[in-house]
């Protein structure tokens, strides 16, 4: 038991390491039910460091655990086993919320408020005074084009629309660690891709952000690191170039091949001991392919001018 | 009727006050501790309740921020707006328009009538509502997340909180002023009738009213100094006069009857202590006719007993000039047999100093049931001093240390005059009605503010409608709770609930004393009830007795509700805002707001 207080009072991390932004350990979440029961162990024992100013991604299928992650390392829910820390501080400490900016995985905001009120309110559990809320509000609805819908209610909105002004929202505080819970999802592709673009655009600023999703294409585009989770558990954590490259296969990108020569390539790969897995025109990413045909049908669309759906 | 200082200290503040806040907190403390026992052991659990308390002293209470309560209030605020709570105001409009119907216009005071009723009204109304906005919303915000945005900024728990009650209670606040404007409207504009005049005497100086309003009046007119008459009076009905004036045009007397005069009274009393003498003059005597509710006790006619009120701190400065000395009484009648009820049952007064060396000549009076006895006695009377008699005055020989006693004496042989001790009081002057109705709609608001208290506490740990009924637990507890601690305190008969479990067997009556033939079992039964008995008072000193906070009745029945009782509620009001603040505080700084 004593040993157990004396960790339990330790309330900031020993690592006072400036560079490490968030770091867990040993962090593991069972739900319980109302008897106390034992549901879900939803989280076992991770152990993962965000480093200042990259971009994190938390990778896994549905009901992997990611949410539990973020909510236990913002003190949502509190950790059946080891710790979370924040900025150096224990995740259930409030304080570290001033340089936090949450986007929750549906954004949960009040529906009867406008954009304006909205940014306006959380501006003030900030602290912060009314010329700043103003300013602040008034370049956030404008970055995530929301500029037309400022005065109409939250829920009038479409899905895509709540994102954007969840995601203005969370960054009212100019948080330096940015959380967001599967960011693309309910948007458009075109949406998708403003919201990946910002995402990098704020890494380049100077922000850290944890972001989680489901989505490969996400995490594959706009992550440093990532973390790959299933069944709670931690399988994979490293670079994304690092992780995504296959070793053991070269590839050649060429233009201007005839038949015979691919022929020819290929034979010459065999003679010299090597393996020819296949030679073949490359096919794109159907997100890729359907980003060049709709922003050809629209030139000079800039993404952050783009109007919401 | 206590002072406010002199409550605040015997009652509340240093001796009692201090040990129910202590007991409170103690009790919350350990029942904290119990509930982290059970989750996390002996040694942590008490180091995570010590750990709240000193987060909430060293951290939470100086980061709180009013911006940040300012704006959670705010959003309760329009939350409440939102769900469309001026459907209340609707009602209570359409509630004041129907009045009408079933307010009977000839009852005999209309104004206790209609004050009634739009208290009444307005209390359940705004009550009702703070009991549902209160309870439901943060498990609302639990339920929808929204919470998550919220918990995820700088916020603390004490301003979650805060803003809640904040928000709510400015709602409340908001429907009743406008439900008290309207309140006011309605009673001031309701009372009012006219009457015209339907014969004079010949000599114009006594006449009648037109029957209206289900009753008409009889009046005399009176002399001025320079021998014209000006004005007069009505007789008294259903608790009202007019003032009658009369002008005189093209050389013809015009009367015209005033508007109702006495009916919206705020009268300022000042009671006395109570003692009866019985048969023989001793006191402490005082009979039950066997229907009357205890603090009625009746004394015979033709006899030695009499009722004896002692004031004190009396002067001719609390009196205007102290010319006469106003009494009123509302005492009570009980007939053995049917005799003269036309003439009704006669009583008398003496004013005596308190050695008793000096006394007025008897006064006497009819009893009026139902009605109060408005009556004027001048400071110069007939009296005696030593045996004596010889003209006395009030103020320079019966008051003595600011001490006056009056005593009650029935005179018909076989009747009985009933009282209370605050059925007779000197009336000191009056206040205004309309501040009167404003320190009514206090009390009202002062039993939303708690039960907005109550259902913001409970919902942080409990679901809405667990929570509301929590609260309603709370309410019905509080409005009975005096009977609670009557057991408790041992006022009432019958001893604790392990000797009442006793003795309903046993079939022994209340008031004998327990007897099971072994005097250390009886002991022991004793000092266990006791100690169930402690527990339970502290609980029950815990809930508000919220009885006590409805002051409609003082506004209704036109009586000055007296600064210290505002002050003691609105003490108990705050107590109960910190309390459940802090229980609040302690649950949502202990649950996980995503756990849903
Ligand atoms: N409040 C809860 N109570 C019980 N089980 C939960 C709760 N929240 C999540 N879970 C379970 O925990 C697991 C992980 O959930 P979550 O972290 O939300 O996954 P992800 O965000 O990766 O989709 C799932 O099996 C889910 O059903
Ligand atoms: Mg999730």
């Amino acid at each position: 038991m004593t040993t157990e207080i004396a960790t339990e009072a330790n309330t900031t991390s020993p690592e006072t390491d400036s560079d490490i932004v968030i770091e867990t350990r040993n962090l593991g979440k069972v739900y319980r039910d109302f008897w106390g029961r034992k549901k879900v162990a939803a989280l076992k024992a991770l152990d993962i460091q965000v480093r200042r100013g990259e971009i994190f991604g938390l990778l896994g299928p549905n009901g992997s655990g990611k949410s539990t992650t973020i909510k236990l390392i913002q003190g949502l829910i509190f950790p059946t086993s080891g710790h979370a820390y924040v900025f150096g501080k224990d995740a259930r400490d409030v304080t570290k919320n001033e340089r936090i900016g949450y986007l929750p995985e549906e954004s949960y905001l009040y529906k009867f408020l406008n954009a304006e009120e909205t940014l306006d309110f959380y501006g003030r559990l900030f602290d912060m005074p009314a010329e700043v809320r103003r300013e602040r509000a008034d370049k956030l609805i404008r970055m995530v084009g929301l500029h037309g819908a400022r005065r109409r209610q939250l829920k009038e909105y479409s899905k895509g629309m709540t994102r954007r002004i969840g995601l203005a929202q969370a960054l009212i505080n100019e948080p330096d660690l940015l959380i967001l819970d599967e960011p693309t999802t309910g948007m458009d592709p075109i949406g998708s891709r403003e919201m990946k673009d910002l995402i990098v655009r704020l890494r380049d600023e100077g922000k850290t952000i944890l972001m989680c999703s489901h989505q490969l294409a996400d995490v594959q585009d706009v992550c440093d690191r990532v973390a790959i989770l299933h069944l709670g558990e931690l399988r994979e954590l490293g670079r994304v170039d690092e992780l995504l490259k296959v070793r053991d296969v070269t590839e050649v990108h060429a233009k201007g091949f005839s038949e015979e020569l691919k022929q020819k390539i290929a034979e010459f790969i065999k003679n010299e001991g090597g393996d020819v897995i296949s030679i073949d025109n490359p096919t794109t990413t159907m997100e890729e392919l359907f980003l060049e045909i709709v922003q050809e049908d629209r030139p000079g669309a800039r993404p952050s001018s783009a109007k919401p759906n | 009727m206590w002072g406010y200082f002199e409550w605040l200290i015997f009652r509340f503040g240093l001796l009692q006050g201090i040990a129910v806040a202590a007991a409170i907190a103690l009790l919350g403390f350990l029942g904290c501790y119990v509930v982290a026992l059970a989750r996390y052991g002996p040694g942590e659990g008490f180091y995570r309740v010590t750990k709240v308390i000193y987060e909430l002293i060293a951290r939470d209470l100086p980061g709180t921020s009013w911006r940040r309560i300012h704006a959670l209030a705010r959003l309760a605020f329009q939350e409440a707006i939102r769900r469309r709570v001026l459907v209340v105001m609707a009602v209570f409009i359409v509630g004041l328009l129907f009045a009408g119907w079933f307010l009977d216009p000839s009852s005999n005071n209309i104004a206790r009538l209609y004050i009634s009723f739009v208290m009444t009204g307005t209390s359940y109304l705004v009550l009702l509502l703070g009991l549902f906005l209160s309870c439901f919303s943060l498990p609302a915000d639990i339920k929808n997340r929204t919470i998550q945005t919220i918990a995820t900024k700088p916020v603390r728990p004490t301003e979650v909180v805060l803003g809640r009650i904040f928000g709510f209670t400015a709602v409340g606040t908001m429907l009743l002023v406008v439900m008290g404007v309207l309140s006011y409207i309605f009673v001031v504009r309701g009372i009012v009738h006219e009457h015209g005049v339907r014969d004079i005497a010949s000599d114009g100086m006594s006449g009648t009213t037109t029957y209206d309003s289900a009753h008409s009046h009889t009046f005399e007119m009176i002399e001025d100094e320079d021998g014209v008459v000006r004005r007069g009076t009505t007789d008294e009905q259903k608790s009202h006069r007019h003032v009658i004036t009369v002008t005189e045009v093209d050389g013809e007397k015009r009367y015209t009857v005033g508007p109702p005069e006495g009916l919206l009274a705020a009268r300022i009393p000042i009671y006395g202590k109570l003692q009866m003498t019985d048969r023989a003059g001793k006191l402490g005597g005082g009979l039950n006719v066997g229907y009357e509710s205890e603090y009625q006790k009746y004394i015979e006619g033709n006899s030695l007993m009499k009722a004896i009120w002692t004031f004190e701190d009396i002067g001719p400065e609390r009196f205007g000039d102290g010319a006469v000395l106003p009494i009123e009484m509302s005492l009570k009648a009980f007939r053995t047999f049917k005799g003269d009820i036309v003439t009704g049952v006669q009583g008398e007064i003496v004013l005596k100093s308190p050695d008793g060396r000096v006394e007025s000549d008897r006064i006497g009076f009819i009893v009026k049931e139902y009605q109060l006895d408005h009556r004027e006695i001048p400071r110069k009377l007939q009296g005696a001093v030593d045996g004596v008699p010889r003209e006395i005055d009030i103020w320079d020989d019966i008051v003595q240390d600011g001490k006056i006693q009056i005593e009650v004496r029935c005179i018909d042989p076989g009747q009985y005059l009933g009282m209370a001790p605050a059925d007779l009081y000197l009336r000191a002057g009056d206040s205004t009605f309309a501040w009167n109705m404003f320190k009514g709609f206090l009390g009202i608001w002062m039993q939303m503010v708690l039960i907005i208290c109550l259902g913001v506490m409970f919902s942080t740990f409990l679901s809405g409608p667990v929570a509301m009924v929590a609260t309603l637990t709370c309410l019905v507890l509080g409005f009975f709770g005096n009977l609670a601690l009557d057991v408790a305190t041992g006022e009432a008969p019958g001893g604790g609930p392990i000797e009442s479990l006793i003795r309903i067997p046993l079939q022994t009556g209340a008031m004998v004393d327990l007897d099971l033939g072994n005097p250390v079992l009886e002991t022991t039964i004793k000092m266990v009830d006791r100690g169930i008995m402690w527990v339970l008072v502290s609980l029950f000193q815990a809930i508000p007795s919220f009885g006590q906070f409805n002051t409609s009745d003082f506004v209704a029945y036109g009586f000055n509700i007296y600064g210290g009782l505002i002050a003691r509620h609105l003490t108990m009001t705050l107590s109960y805002f910190v309390l459940t603040s802090l229980i609040g505080y302690f649950f949502l700084k202990t649950r996980e707001l995503a756990a849903a």
